[in-house]
């Protein structure tokens, strides 16, 4: 079911339903064993996200989108059903691929920031391109931008026990972004972050999805973020209950 | 990367690394001291067993050794020691007489193990007059000297200058005695050997029992750094070569006396399992400090992997730092064992002052009751190396289950 709704001038990169989705999920179960007892998580999920949206999914705890963020991101396996990412059938990679796929086409945000602890700001935002083998010199032609961009740029050299949980979400960013991934999973990204610190992250992701058009996938139950979203699919025990897309009025 | 962020990992925990660091290090620098006793205690021994044994290499009889029958002698001693002198590797040939017989007094009639020197030949070998605590060894103008274990004079209740008569059995098998004078009484610090302890000259104990030009053993003692063996192979040759072979045995010290070099080898056994039961202890102790850490860095460890590293990347992070914490606690283990290794050196442990009173192995009078260190550098370096693969093989396990993680349910731990 698709619903529309009205809100304020969107920012994000325009979007098309156009064309093959970057994300195609069909009929994706996963259940888990808790000691001998199977849990479902997800009970036939269908999604398609096109390259360029920025879309958050929505619903009360507990309603599946976590595992759904992982799934897509090759951190977990389907019990059942399709994960196409990026041209990728994710149900047949290896760990050793799943690990190479993730470096490649994700960047990741996580809601408790998840920063190496004993890197710098600086080192933790060139992880994943050192991961990639990238040269010192490169690293830092791409990395210091994207700092300075965040804000970030006289915090380079402080450990993440010395820098606040939006400056921690900010490089957290920073490292998702600095290989130029395709898609970026965020699960509750601003979960943790006062109201301040979560607008300024919204609008540094907005930003960036609307000028490298990077696709967004985020989980949040944040209304004042899901009111600058375009796209919200709404979830409810394991399955899309219905999706939202937002006219803007400018 | 790997090792920058392993150091820094090692000292996020600083108590827990300075705690396994420490267990290593000592455990280490234990060794390294251990081993440095042991090898001037065996070095000591092996010196004191080829003392005992009359030289690094022996000439007897045939069968002398096995059944220390008295009718087998080195007839013409003299021209077989020239013959062994000339050996390459030969410091000196020491020709004795040795009769196993009886001295008497009015008081007593006691065994004795008689040996008829050559007073400046045996100090190649070592300085008995050493041991003297009255009178002179061998030195004086007396035709029959005798100088007499402190115990055997006690018992004997002579005292210098008393007509002692030696009984003993020529090599044609008859009984036959002999009155000597007491010229010097000697303390060894063996208690069985000053029980029995008699020295004369070789002309004396010759004159004395019949064995003119004969002798019972020529003691060779080696050039530095000559091994026995080789030695004694060379001099088989040598007498061979010059006819003299023939109802002559040639022994090295170590075929001699097998039995201190059987205790050396068990001795190191011992060692070797007492420092690999103390070891084994602080590896499960790191490998369980390490599995800890594993666990409790769970959620980090799935993140790296979230972030794509690969799993054996990340096993090698766990690696590194073990890595790194063993160089580390060996280095320092290194200079702890060094320093005490330097200090025992120079000053040594008084075994005496722990309530030893002798140190003594298979009859072998370990000398000075000081135990010293000495310093192998094969053993050292071959000891090093097994003490670094074991410390860093303690983390393997803990690295291959931190490679296994899945990084979605390891981020999910805690949470």
């Amino acid at each position: 079911m698709s619903e529309t709704r009205t809100g304020p001038a969107f920012e994000g990169a325009a979007t098309t339903t156009a064309g093959r989705p970057l994300i195609r999920v069909r009929g994706v179960t996963r259940v888990y064993d808790q000691e001998g007892v199977p849990v479902p998580a997800l009970r036939g999920v269908d999604l398609d996200v096109v390259e360029g949206e920025f879309t958050s999914l929505a619903g009360p705890s507990g309603c599946g989108k976590t595992t759904l963020l992982n799934i897509i991101g090759a951190l977990d396996r389907p019990t059942a059903g399709t994960v196409e990412v990026a041209g990728h059938d994710l149900s047949r990679l290896s760990k050793g691929e799943a690990a190479a796929f993730r470096l490649e086409n994700v960047g990741f945000i996580f809601q408790a920031y998840n920063l190496v602890p004993v890197l710098t700001a600086y080192e933790n935002a060139e992880f994943t391109l050192l991961l990639r083998g990238v040269p010192a010199a490169e690293r830092r032609r791409i990395v210091v931008p994207l700092l300075e961009r965040l804000g970030l740029a006289d915090l380079m050299d402080r450990r993440p026990h010395q820098l606040s949980g939006g400056q921690q979400q900010r490089v957290a960013i920073a490292r998702a972004l600095a290989t130029g991934p395709r898609i970026i999973l965020a699960d509750e990204p601003t979960a943790n972050l006062d109201s301040a610190s979560s607008e300024t992250l919204l609008e540094h992701m907005l930003e960036l999805n609307r000028d490298l058009g990077t696709t967004f996938l985020f989980s949040s139950h944040d209304d004042d973020v899901l009111g600058r979203v375009r796209r919200i699919v709404y979830m409810r025990d394991g399955r899309v209950d219905h999706e939202e897309h937002a006219v803007a009025v400018t | 990367m790997l090792w920058r962020m392993a150091w820094r990992n090692l000292w996020r925990h600083r108590a827990r690394t300075l705690t396994m660091l420490s267990a290593v290090a000592l455990s280490y620098a234990l060794m390294l001291v251990a081993f440095g006793i042991n090898d001037d205690g065996h070095a000591r021994m092996l010196r004191e067993a080829a003392t005992a044994a009359g030289g690094d290499v022996l000439v007897h009889g045939q069968d002398y050794w096995a059944t220390r029958a008295s009718d087998i002698v080195v007839r013409d001693a003299d021209a077989v020691a020239a013959t062994v002198a000339r050996v390459e590797g030969v410091r000196a040939a020491v020709p004795r007489v040795i009769v196993n017989g009886l001295a008497g007094t009015a008081a007593d009639n006691r065994p004795v193990l008689l040996q008829g020197v050559r007073p400046e030949l045996e100090t190649e070998l070592r300085d008995i007059a050493e041991d003297l605590t009255a009178g002179t060894f061998l030195t004086g103008s007396e035709r029959s000297p005798l100088v007499l274990g402190s115990r055997l004079v006690a018992r004997l209740e002579a005292e210098l200058g008393a007509r002692i008569v030696l009984t003993g059995t020529t090599p044609d098998g008859e009984v036959t005695r002999a009155l000597f004078h007491l010229t010097g009484i000697l303390e060894t610090g063996t208690r069985e050997l000053d029980e029995v302890a008699a020295y004369t000259t070789l002309e004396a104990a010759q004159r004395a029992f019949g064995m003119a030009g004969a002798v019972t053993q020529i003691g060779i003692v080696a050039e530095p750094g000559v091994e026995a063996e080789d030695l004694a192979a060379r001099v088989r040759a040598a007498l061979a070569a010059a006819g003299a072979g023939r109802g002559l045995e040639v022994l090295s010290w170590r075929e001699a006396v097998p039995e201190m070099v059987a205790l050396i080898e068990i001795d190191d056994a011992l060692g070797y399992i007492f420092l690999a039961v103390i070891y084994a202890i602080v590896l499960f102790s790191i490998t369980n400090t390490f599995l800890m850490a594993v666990k409790e860095r769970v959620r980090e460890l799935g993140l790296l992997g979230a972030l794509g590293m690969p799993g054996r990347r990340i096993g090698r992070l766990l690696l590194h730092e073990t890595v790194l914490l063993t160089a580390l606690a060996m280095a320092v283990g290194l200079a702890i064992g060094y320093t005490g290794h330097r200090i025992i050196a120079n000053v040594g442990i008084d075994v005496a002052s722990m309530g030893i009173e002798e140190m003594e192995m298979s009859g072998v009078d370990l000398g000075e009751m000081v135990m010293y260190s000495t310093i192998v550098p094969a053993r050292w370096i071959i000891g090093s190396v097994v003490i670094a693969v074991a410390t860093v093989a303690s983390a393997v396990y803990p690295a291959w289950r931190a490679a296994r993680l899945e990084p979605a349910e390891a981020m999910r731990f805690y949470e």
